[in-house]
């Protein structure tokens, strides 16, 4: 039996990954990618919990078919944006993105 | 009658306010309106001396509520005393000479009713002045006299000389009116008031400590200094001779410039509670006196040497207020206004026909003017000091209390300048009246009636003004204003030689200038060179005041453009490079927004958590 | 009817606004005419709460009391914000001395407004508004609103009417008095918070009532001045802040710099308001504020004040003399003359403070005739330079007469509204600091130095080429000259006028400094 302390260092882990792609990959896809990592991170967590909580329930499991579905929602809608980017500017570099400073 | 003497300033009040307002429509009719309303002045005015001069008369004063403030009052009123009972004959007199003059002087001016109204307007606040039963009152009067002062020099508003020298008369007596402003809040600040009487009275009951009376009477003399025209105020009175000759002879030579006298006359139990103040005003006077005359020796204008000469006797005048020579120095006031006039108005009438100021352009005048060259004459020799003449009995008035009051330099000091006053007063009517001209003006004639009779009724008063010392003037005035037995000695030396200083100076012009007739007309060198050109006093106040303070003015300027404005520039800056380094932040990448919103999450996370941990 | 004549008054300004809303933008006539006879409506009203008011009443008269903004915080504890009006001696004549200027401002506008008329008077009868209400408002809160109504609209009225530079000007004056204001604000809040507690039967209520914030801070019986429990901190801190904030207004002298750039930009008639009322809100706030609340303080620092206004009247004083246009003589003038304001609240006695209230009505009255002046020689000529002018009194001989009267008046010759202020305010600062008072008086002749050179230029000597053929005043210009000097003259001759509705109200001011 796997003790919570793993599943949540699993978690972490994961979430640090995702952070570091999304603060530093150019790629916006890779960006996007990095987006699924935490939020899966995040479900990670949530199963975690919903078995080893203080009162445990399948509230937590519930929860990250939410998020799943959400992510889903929201990596499609990232990918429009990016592809819609790339029709715009012909590039899907983050750092080239910078049209908010104005 | 005494309690209508409110009456005699409201007639040129009211001319004042006609003439504002329908002078337009009037046109030369104004005059009438002036001369009407002072005429009416006049009589009240020797109704009401004659009144105060009858045996067993007193004081009447009165006055209301102007203005309070709390606990402190201000009033107005008026009061009548012996001097001011004179004062008002004087100014009301000569005023209405001067008033008839200039209906022919001013015959043809296009703002002949401008020049009558503000005639009135002069009239109305010197005749309030002197009624004044307070220091506040006066001071008020004190100003608007020169304010019309002002007004009657810029007349002819278009000469620049006539811009110039207006603003001079008024800064130079602004400077003055300084003294009395801070001379009089004091003493208010000290006796809660700002009357005459309450004021005397702490002076001599001791309230007052000697150095504080001597500090005020000093202040309140330096306004006196610069209204009449006294050393080292003095600069603006000649330069004031640019404004109309009536002008001239009614402000600037009869009235106006003497109400510094009389303010030191009508204050004089307050100077003369300071033995300090005392020897002031009578150095300041004697050194006017012998200053002024001797630059009126050399100067070509004849208005000129007339303004110098003012300038003399007013220093006379306070030559001998100085000396505790109280009578002699309101005596000579009183003498000096009817004479003075009358030879302003005489070289007016020169002026008027002849068309120059310069008496170099000259002479043989008299020969066409046979009325003007007498007055002139008579003029001349009242202030020469003439036995039988009005001059004569003041200015031996004042010989004497100057020698009494045991200051011999002064007595010389005024000897000397009676030997000067002989001698330029006949320079300038040898110069103008006999020989033969030297001007090329043919249409040389006698001045009209309402320009000759005045000159006619002030000469009769240049001769027989001197005689009411007879009818025991002296004594009226000094009652209850001179504490002790003035100091009535019997000099019969001083009359003698008050009397051959007249002659010799006389004689003097006549030997220089009555013989020959020439003027010189090399440049002048020396002494005559400093005489000349005023011992150089104006230049010295342009290098020494005027030009530092425009400079300083200037320099000013700069630090207000570049430091203030710099100041205000580098705050601006300041918020500009603020604004500048916080854009660098907002660079338009999301990842560096997340990065930062990341890294506070986490510093707020670590906080808290350290916050359970403590 | 007499009730609410505070409200009357203070709001009539938004018939015109209503009015103007009917007519159409082109009927410039019309637009003037109701331009004019809205704005005298406040003057009558004005004029009918002088007659109305009681001068031996103390406290405020005339009083509108209503609940408006009441914020709960907790349970029993309440932020109020009542409208609240009300005028006593210190406040009524300048409610009047508004009205009027007003009305002259809105005569001038006549000639010299020459484009978008309709808006131009929609934002003159907005910024009426809160002219009158700055100085009836008896609640901070209320004060702040009108504060910024007449700051607001004078922006627009500088920036859209003013000469070639009048976005810049605009722009300055709103990023100076905006300080001003940000500074005001935060000193109320600090006031609402320390010092505008009550506790009533419906439980603890902040307010930035001005009687109250008076009452707790100055009155012994207070609880809050019992409990001694105002820091240092707060009472210093407000009062400089207060200081700085009205400081900008009046202009005190580093932070005046602002008023060159605005009033030589400002079309004539906001320049005769600005410098007639605007510049008195500071005056009136110093009055009403720092010693108002802040009694032992501004006492404290008297010396400081009375210094501050002598720097102000010799700097204006010196800069005035070495101007090279008329319009900026005017400014430095006024510059100078407010530093006699500050001498007379410096004074800290009741001379000075009589001295200081009138100076504040003499100089409204005195800077709108020469603002109005300049803006009639402006009109004509296109200049004001020294330089390009003289001899104006051969062709405009009433202008110029005027001008030399409202200069003799400045410089504070007797018999005109200039003397009184001036004399008592130096009277006042005498009693106790004769030597300061004897530095000061060095501005008199100042003044007399740079007036008379300034109007001398202008109207003396030989005429110059650039005016021959001017037209002297039109009846509309005559009208603004010959009230205004009216009023010099009235308030000169019969100073009691102003001075005794004033007495009681003094009496309270210095019952609180201790005198």
């Amino acid at each position: 039996m796997v003790p919570l302390g793993g599943y949540l260092a699993v978690g972490a882990i994961l979430f640090s990954i995702g952070v570091y792609g999304l603060l530093t990959k150019k790629n916006g896809i890779i960006v996007l990618l990095s987006i699924e990592l935490m939020l899966n991170a995040v479900n990670v967590n949530l199963v975690a919990f919903s078995r080893f909580g203080i009162a445990a329930n399948i509230t937590g499991q519930i929860f990250s078919v939410f998020t799943i579905t959400v992510a889903a929602a929201e990596a499609a809608i990232g990918l429009a944006i990016l592809v819609a980017i790339f029709r715009n500017k012909a590039t899907i570099n983050a750092s080239e993105i910078d049209i908010m400073k104005r | 009658m005494l309690a209508n003497a409110w009456l005699i300033p409201l007639f040129p009040l009211i001319s004042f306010v006609l003439l504002v307002a329908f002078g337009r429509q009037l046109k030369e009719g104004a005059a009438y309106v002036g001369i009407l309303s002072l005429l009416a002045s006049f009589v009240v005015a020797v109704g009401v001396f004659f009144e105060r001069f009858a045996e067993g008369a007193h004081d009447y004063i009165t006055s209301f509520d102007w203005l309070n403030i709390g606990d402190f009052v201000f009033t107005m009123g008026f009061e009548v005393n012996q001097l001011n009972a004179m004062m008002l004959i004087v100014v009301t007199l000569v005023s209405l000479m001067v008033h008839l003059y200039s209906k022919g002087y001013m015959h043809g001016d296009e703002r002949f009713p401008v020049f009558y109204s503000y005639l009135s307007l002069f009239t109305f606040s010197m005749l309030m002045l002197v009624i004044s039963p307070n220091l506040l009152q006066a001071y008020i009067f004190w100003e608007l006299v020169g304010a019309s002062s002002f007004l009657l020099i810029g007349f002819y508003f278009f000469k620049p000389s006539a811009r110039a020298a207006a603003k001079k008369a008024f800064l130079t007596t602004r400077v003055g009116d300084l003294g009395i402003f801070i001379g009089i809040s004091l003493l208010f600040w000290q006796t809660g008031t700002f009357e005459y009487a309450a004021i005397f009275e702490a002076a001599h009951s001791g309230v007052l400590s000697p150095e504080f009376i001597t500090l005020t009477s000093i202040l309140i003399f330096i306004g006196a200094v610069g209204k009449s025209g006294q050393f080292p105020l003095h600069i603006w009175l000649p330069d004031a001779m640019e404004g109309p000759t009536p002008v001239s002879a009614l402000i600037h030579a009869a009235t106006m410039v003497a109400a510094g006298v009389y303010l030191v006359a009508r204050l004089f139990p307050l100077f003369e509670a300071s033995a300090t103040a005392m020897l002031t005003v009578a150095i300041i006077g004697g050194v006017t006196a012998i200053f002024a005359a001797s630059i009126g020796l050399v100067q070509n204008d004849i208005k000129r040497v007339l303004a110098y000469s003012t300038v003399s006797q007013l220093g006379y005048m306070m030559m001998a207020l100085g000396s505790a020579g109280y009578v002699a120095g309101v005596f000579h006031l009183f003498t000096h206004a009817f004479f003075k006039a009358l030879l302003f108005l005489a070289a007016g009438s020169v002026i008027h026909s002849v068309g120059t100021q310069d008496i170099k352009e000259m002479g043989g005048v008299g020969k066409h003017m046979p009325i003007t060259k007498i007055v002139f004459l008579i003029g001349a020799l009242a202030i020469a000091g003439v036995p039988g003449l009005a001059g004569f009995f003041s200015k031996e008035e004042i010989l004497i209390a100057t020698y009494d009051s045991g200051n011999v330099v002064l007595f010389w000091l005024a000897l000397t300048a009676a030997v000067m006053t002989a001698f330029y007063m006949f320079r300038l009517y040898f110069l103008t009246f006999s020989g033969t001209p030297r001007h090329e003006n043919h249409h040389v004639h006698e001045s009209p009636i309402f320009m000759t009779l005045p000159m006619i009724i002030l000469a009769v008063l240049a001769i027989f003004s001197g005689y009411v010392v007879y009818a025991g003037f002296g004594e009226w005035l000094a009652h209850g204003v001179i504490s002790g037995e003035e100091g009535e000695g019997h000099h019969t030396w001083i009359m003698v030689l008050s009397i051959a200083a007249a002659f010799g100076g006389i004689g003097l012009a006549y030997l220089l200038y009555g013989r020959n007739n020439k003027v010189s007309t090399a440049e002048p060198k020396g002494l005559h060179k400093l005489l000349f050109n005023k011992y150089y006093v104006d230049e010295f106040y342009g290098t020494t005041v005027i030009k530092p303070y425009t400079l300083f003015g200037y320099v000013l300027k700069f630090f207000d453009k570049y430091v203030i404005g710099g100041l205000v520039q580098f705050t601006a800056w300041i918020a500009v490079a603020i604004g500048r380094l916080g854009q660098r932040l907002q660079n338009g990448q999301v990842q560096a927004y997340s990065l930062v919103t990341i890294l506070g999450l986490v510093i707020l996370l670590l906080s808290m958590t350290a916050g359970r941990l403590w | 009817m007499m009730e609410h004549i505070l409200s009357l008054i203070t709001f009539s300004p938004l018939l015109g606004v209503l009015l103007l809303l009917f007519v159409p933008r082109d009927k410039a006539g019309s637009i003037k005419l109701i331009g004019v006879l809205v704005t005298l409506i406040p003057l009558v009203l004005a004029f009918t709460m002088f007659a109305g008011f009681d001068s031996a009443q103390e406290g405020f008269q005339f009083v509108e009391d209503a609940s408006w903004i009441n914020i709960p915080l907790a349970e029993g504890v309440t932020v109020q914000f009542n409208y609240t009006l009300g005028v006593d001696g210190l406040s009524m004549p300048l409610v009047v001395l508004a009205t009027i200027v007003a009305l002259m401002s809105a005569i001038a506008a006549v000639n010299m407004i020459q484009k978008r008329w309709k808006e131009y008077f929609i934002l003159f009868f907005l910024m009426q508004v809160g002219l009158f209400g700055v100085f009836t408002a008896q609640n901070l809160f209320l004060f702040f609103i009108f504060f910024e109504i007449s700051l607001v609209t004078m922006f627009f009225l500088i920036g859209v009417w003013g000469l070639d530079k009048r976005e810049d000007a605009a722009f300055t004056f709103l990023l100076y008095n905006g300080l001003g204001s940000a500074i005001m604000l935060i000193s109320f809040i600090a006031l609402l918070v320390n010092a505008g507690l009550v506790e009533g039967p419906a439980g603890i209520i902040y307010t930035t009532d001005m009687q109250t914030l008076t009452y707790n801070l100055t009155n012994p019986a207070s609880p809050l001045f019992q409990a001694g429990q105002y820091s240092d901190v707060f009472l210093y801190g407000v009062f400089f802040a207060l200081l700085v904030a009205f400081g900008i207004k009046l202009p005190l002298f580093p932070f005046h710099s602002w008023i060159l750039k605005v009033h030589y930009q400002a079309p004539p008639p906001m320049s005769m308001i600005l410098s007639g009322v605007l510049l008195k809100i500071g005056a009136y706030g110093l009055m009403r504020m720092e010693v108002g609340f802040f009694p032992s303080i501004a006492m404290e620092f008297s010396t400081m004040l009375l210094v501050l206004g002598i720097v102000n009247l010799l700097y204006g004083g010196i800069l005035a003399f070495v101007q090279e246009d008329l319009k900026m003589v005017v400014v430095y003038s006024s510059i100078s003359h407010m530093g006699i304001i500050l001498m007379g609240i410096g004074a800290m006695n009741r001379l000075g403070f009589q001295g200081a209230i009138f100076q504040m009505v003499s100089h409204g009255f005195l800077s709108a005739i020469f603002f109005f002046i300049v803006g009639v020689v402006y009109t004509r000529v296109h200049t004001v330079k020294f330089e390009e002018l003289g001899g104006m009194a051969k062709v405009m001989p009433f202008t110029s007469g005027i001008l030399l009267t409202a200069g003799m008046a400045s410089l504070g010759l007797p018999g005109m509204s200039g003397f009184i202020s001036e004399f008592l305010s130096f009277l006042g600062v005498f009693e106790n600091h004769p030597i300061l008072a004897a530095v000061a008086s060095i501005g008199i002749v100042l003044t007399s130095a740079y007036l008379l050179r300034a109007i001398l230029s202008v109207t003396y000597g030989p005429t110059k080429e650039i005016l021959v053929g001017m037209p002297d005043a039109r009846l509309t210009e005559v009208i603004p000259m010959v009230v205004l000097l009216g009023f010099i003259i009235l308030i000169g001759v019969y100073p009691a006028i102003l001075s005794d509705p004033l007495q009681t109200t003094l009496q309270s001011f210095l019952i609180r400094i201790g005198g």
